[in-house]
Parts: C-alpha cells; structure tokens; sequence
C-alpha cells in the first residue's frame, strides 16, 4: 500500500539553524499520527515544509506517491494536504459560513462535485458544531470556536491528509474533550491526521503512531505508549539524570 | 456583514441586493445617457460628464486590485498613458479611434502583467512604494523615447474628431462597462478569493486559492479599462504629452477617487469620481490648488470615522431612514483574540 505521506531525508536550514534535520517517514493512511517534541524542536517546520509554505533544502516529500516537494501551498492544498494554523487565521471580516466557503470553492480541487460548494460549506459547519454561528462575522468567534473554525475550513477541501497543530492549545478541558471527539469523527471519515500536540493526553489517546522530534532530528517513532518511556525521549522533556552529568 | 453574503450570489440563492444594486445603475446609466438627446448644445454638461465618467471607470477599475484585494497601486498613470499612446500612434497611422480602445486595453493589460508578476509578490506598502518607482520611471522613458512619443513636445493628433456628444455617450458606456466587471467580480468566485488573500495572504494561499495568478487577473482587469480610458481620453484631447498621460496625479487620483468613495465598494467609486472631479472642476478655476486642500481634509475624515468611504455613509444613511440599527458591531466578546493575529513561530 502506498503511503498518504511520506518524506524522505528532509533537512530544512535557516542559515546556521537545522531546524528539521534528515527527517524520513511513511505515514499510513487512516491512522492518527501525534508529532510531539519540545518548543523549537521543528515540528511546524515539518507541517510548513509538507504543504508547501517552505521549501527544504534537502529531501523529498511524496503525498500518495507523487511527489509534491516544492510544490506552492494552494497546489499541496488541491491535491489533498490541508495543513492548520497553530495561532487562527480566519478571515476577520468573511462570516462564518464565507469562510469555509472559501476553502470549499477553491480547495477541493473537484473532489467535492457534484455537490456545491455552498452546500458543502453548510455540511462541514453542520459536522464541526458551528452551524448556529454560520452567519456570525469571524471575528465575533471564541478562541475555542475559532479553532474549530480553522478545522472545519480546512475539512471544506476534503483532504486526504489533514495536518492539525496544536488544534487544542488554549482550549480548557471540556473544549478539548469535544475537540479531541472531533478528530477522532474525522479520523472516522477516513483522513489521514498528523497532529502536533502538546496535550499529552490528547497524543495517548488518539494516536496510533506518535513521531518525538528534538533539534530537528527524529528521536523516537512507535506506538504512543513505548515513545514514552523511550529513555531519549524522557530526556529531551526532562534533561538527563543527575548522576549521568 | 450580512450584506456580504448576498454578494455572493453563486453560493447564496437569488439575493435581492446586488439586483437592486444592477437594477439601480441600470436606471442611472439610462438616465444619463438621455442627456445629450436633452441638450446637445451644452458643452460644458456634456464635458463635465465625460470627465466625470472617465473617472468613474477609472475609479471602479482601480478598486479590483487596491479595494477588493487591498493591493494599493500607485502606478496606473503607466497605464492610462500607454492606453493613451497606443491609441494616439495607432490614429495617426489611420484607424478609427473607436477601434483603437480594445488595443490601448490590451497594450496596457500586457504590460501589467511584466511589472505585477514580480511586484505583487511584494505586500502592503513594499508594494505600494513599487508601483510608484514604476510610474514614474515610465514617464521618463516615455518623456525620451522622443522618437515615438513626441518627446517633451507631445505628438499632435489628427483634427477631425467626433462630436462631444459621441465623447459623452462612449465615456458613459466605458463607465458602464467598468461597473459591470467590478460588480460581477465582487459577486464572483473571484472576488470571494480576492477578499480572502485581502484578509489574510497565507491563509488563503493554504486553503488553495491562487493568490498570484487571481492577483494578476485583478491587476490587468483593472489596466486593461485604465488603459481603454487612456486612449479615449487622448482622442478627446488631440495631443498626447508624456507628463500629462503618466503623471503621478493621474495615479494618485484613482487612490483617492475609491478612498473617498469607498474602498472594496461597487458604488464607492462611481461617489467617489463624482465628488473628486465635481470639487476639482468647480475649485480649479478660481483656486488652482485649493482642491488639494479639500481632498486632504477628506481623505482625514474618512480615515477617522468611515474607512468605507461615502459607499458606507450612504449605506449607513440608508439603514438610520429604514429605521435598521445602524450597523452590527464587529467586535467579539470580551476576551476574543484581535482579529488580526501574528505569524506562527517553530514548533
């Protein structure tokens, strides 16, 4: 079977920075994959260099088996690769609806005929809870509406892979509990999640695979409950034992 | 913010807004183009029209890139003048005016397209700044090709021009073509993906809108009506001067004609071109610079209190006689993000 995603040797630089280092994976399709690591240790680097908003400077990057590496973020986006924000970006000034409107005509790249985009637009509201606020302007939103926002905007391309970070950041237990139930009826539609996550309980739950990335290296990959009692992964959260030092 | 969903009629039923708003300029358009038959003989109506509805054009044509997209040019003066010298060239080698306007059109939709692919990658004001460089370092070239352009003499045109009321009815139907594409745009596909990359570059660009390629579509719309307006404006006047059709007035004109009336308004520039040309026309004679003054103040007012220009006073008129609140506040509740948020830092 071919992988949903798959990047080979990608290295990304920032002039004297390796911010993603040599980077090889194969993402099976219909799973959740939690990409975890420490602040700065390249995670959305990864998410940037996969849809298309950064070009790496080594590697490949293969999205069903094509290879997408270098490809502009709208192409990656119609092909099926649809990457949320970590801090909201909805169009302040677009309704509700508008706003998914939006990723819905433009992109789903035909995957969504022969229905409307209106009418998709209406469905992916309908399924994210915001239905009620669809007329609301963005900028009325809650924090915790506004990410579901950034989910269901990019629902509205009918990706084949969805790349969530921190989907759940700043959210208080409740909302993350209907957001982590939300993912979890994504997964169920058959997307293929890779999610950037800092909620620990949130990765255990819902992964299948969880990827720990330190100084842009890939340090450990497996299932959630091994990565974590990985003694390097303990180490790059916590710092190394005192008598080790 | 309601109204904004019955822009869209492809995804909304049959909104009755735009239709009014169609039906509106329809009526208008009638009305006016009936003024000549009224009075033949008065010239200065018939000019003032034809000033006024060559602006309006202008004006609407202008807003598809710096109101609906927020790419604020100040280069179309680089338009209007190649418009208006391909027309002049093209006369003088003995076409009928009439069929010059589609090439002025597509002489200056072209060039558009050489100097947006690599400036409109630029945003805000970096792009700005370059369409000034570009006008301005077109009417010095046009001011030393003398060869072709005349030079700092002009060229003269030929004599026999048709009558001010064939000026006044081809402006007004130039205006009415310009209302036309900037009202379907902003109820087109098109236009929903110009308002987006308009609020946010990169979140359009990511939800697979292709802001260049939709940036440049704007941008050569905009210059092939700009440019078609060039060159019947040098028809009209019988001589074309480097200074006069690339002048940086001329650009800075079209900023403030949708300024005034409305930035990312169908009918912000057409209350808008009336309002400049009506102040210009009425205070230049006896106040040669005054006018400047005026818009200054203008341009103040609407910066402070109604960045939708005259469109939004008119709208916000409308809804206080209907008795409607006069508008939903925009703000969210207490506690909500600002609505323009900062880029993403490394995970």
């Amino acid at each position: 079977m071919t992988a949903a995603l798959a990047l080979e040797h990608v290295t990304k630089r920032f002039g004297g920075l390796l911010a993603v280092s040599d980077v090889s994976i194969e993402v099976a399709p219909g799973q959740i994959t939690g990409l975890i690591g420490p602040n700065g240790a390249g995670k959305t680097t990864l998410f940037r260099v996969i849809s298309g908003g950064l070009r790496p400077s080594a590697g490949r990057v293969f999205f069903e088996g094509r290879e997408i590496t270098g490809w502009s973020p709208h192409a990656v986006c119609r092909l099926g690769v649809c990457a949320t924000h970590q801090i909201v970006r909805p169009f302040p000034d677009l309704t509700v609806l508008e706003n998914v409107l939006v990723a819905a005509a433009f992109g789903s790249g035909g995957r969504l005929a022969p229905r409307s985009p209106r009418a998709e637009a209406e469905e992916v509201l309908e399924f994210t809870g915001l239905a009620s606020r669809g007329d609301a302007p963005a900028a009325a939103l809650t924090l915790a509406q506004r990410k579901r926002l950034e989910i269901a905007r990019a629902l509205a391309t009918r990706p084949s892979v969805l790349l969530l970070d921190e989907a759940l950041a700043g959210l208080t237990p409740t909302e993350s509990q209907q957001a982590v139930a939300l993912i979890r009826r994504i997964r169920d539609r058959g997307v293929t999640i890779v999610m950037i996550e800092h909620v620990m309980r949130a990765v255990m739950d819902l992964s299948d695979r969880v990827l720990v990335l330190n100084y842009g290296r890939l340090i450990a990959d497996g299932p959630p409950r091994a990565v974590t009692s990985d003694p390097q992964v303990i180490e790059a959260y916590l710092g190394r034992a005192l008598e080790e030092a | 913010m309601r109204a904004l969903s019955a822009r869209l009629p492809w995804a909304r039923g049959a909104p009755w807004a735009p239709r009014a708003s169609a039906l509106a300029a329809l009526a208008l358009g009638i009305l006016l183009a009936l003024v000549p038959a009224v009075a033949p003989r008065d010239i200065t109506l018939l000019n003032l029209g034809f000033f006024t509805f060559l602006y309006v054009a202008q004006g609407l044509a202008w807003n598809v890139l710096g109101g609906y997209a927020g790419y604020v040019s100040f280069g179309y003066a680089a338009f209007f003048g190649l418009g208006a010298y391909t027309t002049a060239l093209l006369w003088l080698a003995g076409w009928p005016p009439l069929a010059t306007y589609p090439v002025a059109g597509i002489v200056a939709a072209a060039f558009s397209l050489i100097v947006g692919v690599p400036t409109l990658r630029l945003v805000g004001p970096y792009f700005s700044i370059a369409t000034i460089g570009v006008g301005e370092a077109m009417r010095v070239l046009m001011l030393n090709l003398d060869r072709i352009t005349g030079g700092a003499s002009g060229l003269n045109l030929p004599t026999a021009v048709p009558s001010k009321t064939w000026f006044y009815t081809t402006s007004l139907l130039f205006a009415a073509v310009a209302f036309a594409v900037a009202a379907w745009v902003r109820g087109s596909r098109v236009g929903l993906g110009l308002m987006a990359l308009r609020m946010d570059l990169e979140a359009a660009e990511s939800l697979g809108v292709r802001t260049a390629l939709f940036k440049n579509v704007a941008h050569s719309l905009g210059a092939f009506l700009v440019g078609a307006c060039g060159g019947l404006y040098a028809t009209f006047l019988q001589y074309v001067h480097p200074d006069t059709v690339f002048s940086f007035t001329e650009s800075i004109s079209l900023v403030l004609i949708a300024l005034i009336g409305g930035l990312g308004t169908v009918w912000g520039p057409v209350l808008g071109a009336v309002v400049f040309y009506a102040v210009q026309d009425y205070l230049q004679t006896s106040y040669p610079t005054f006018h400047l003054l005026v818009y200054g103040v203008l341009l103040i007012l609407i910066l402070l209190f109604e960045p939708k220009g005259l469109a939004g006073l008119a709208e916000r008129a409308w809804r206080r006689m209907r008795g409607a609140p006069a508008r939903l506040a925009p703000a969210g509740p207490s506690g909500a993000e600002p609505a323009a948020p900062g880029r993403g830092g490394a995970g």
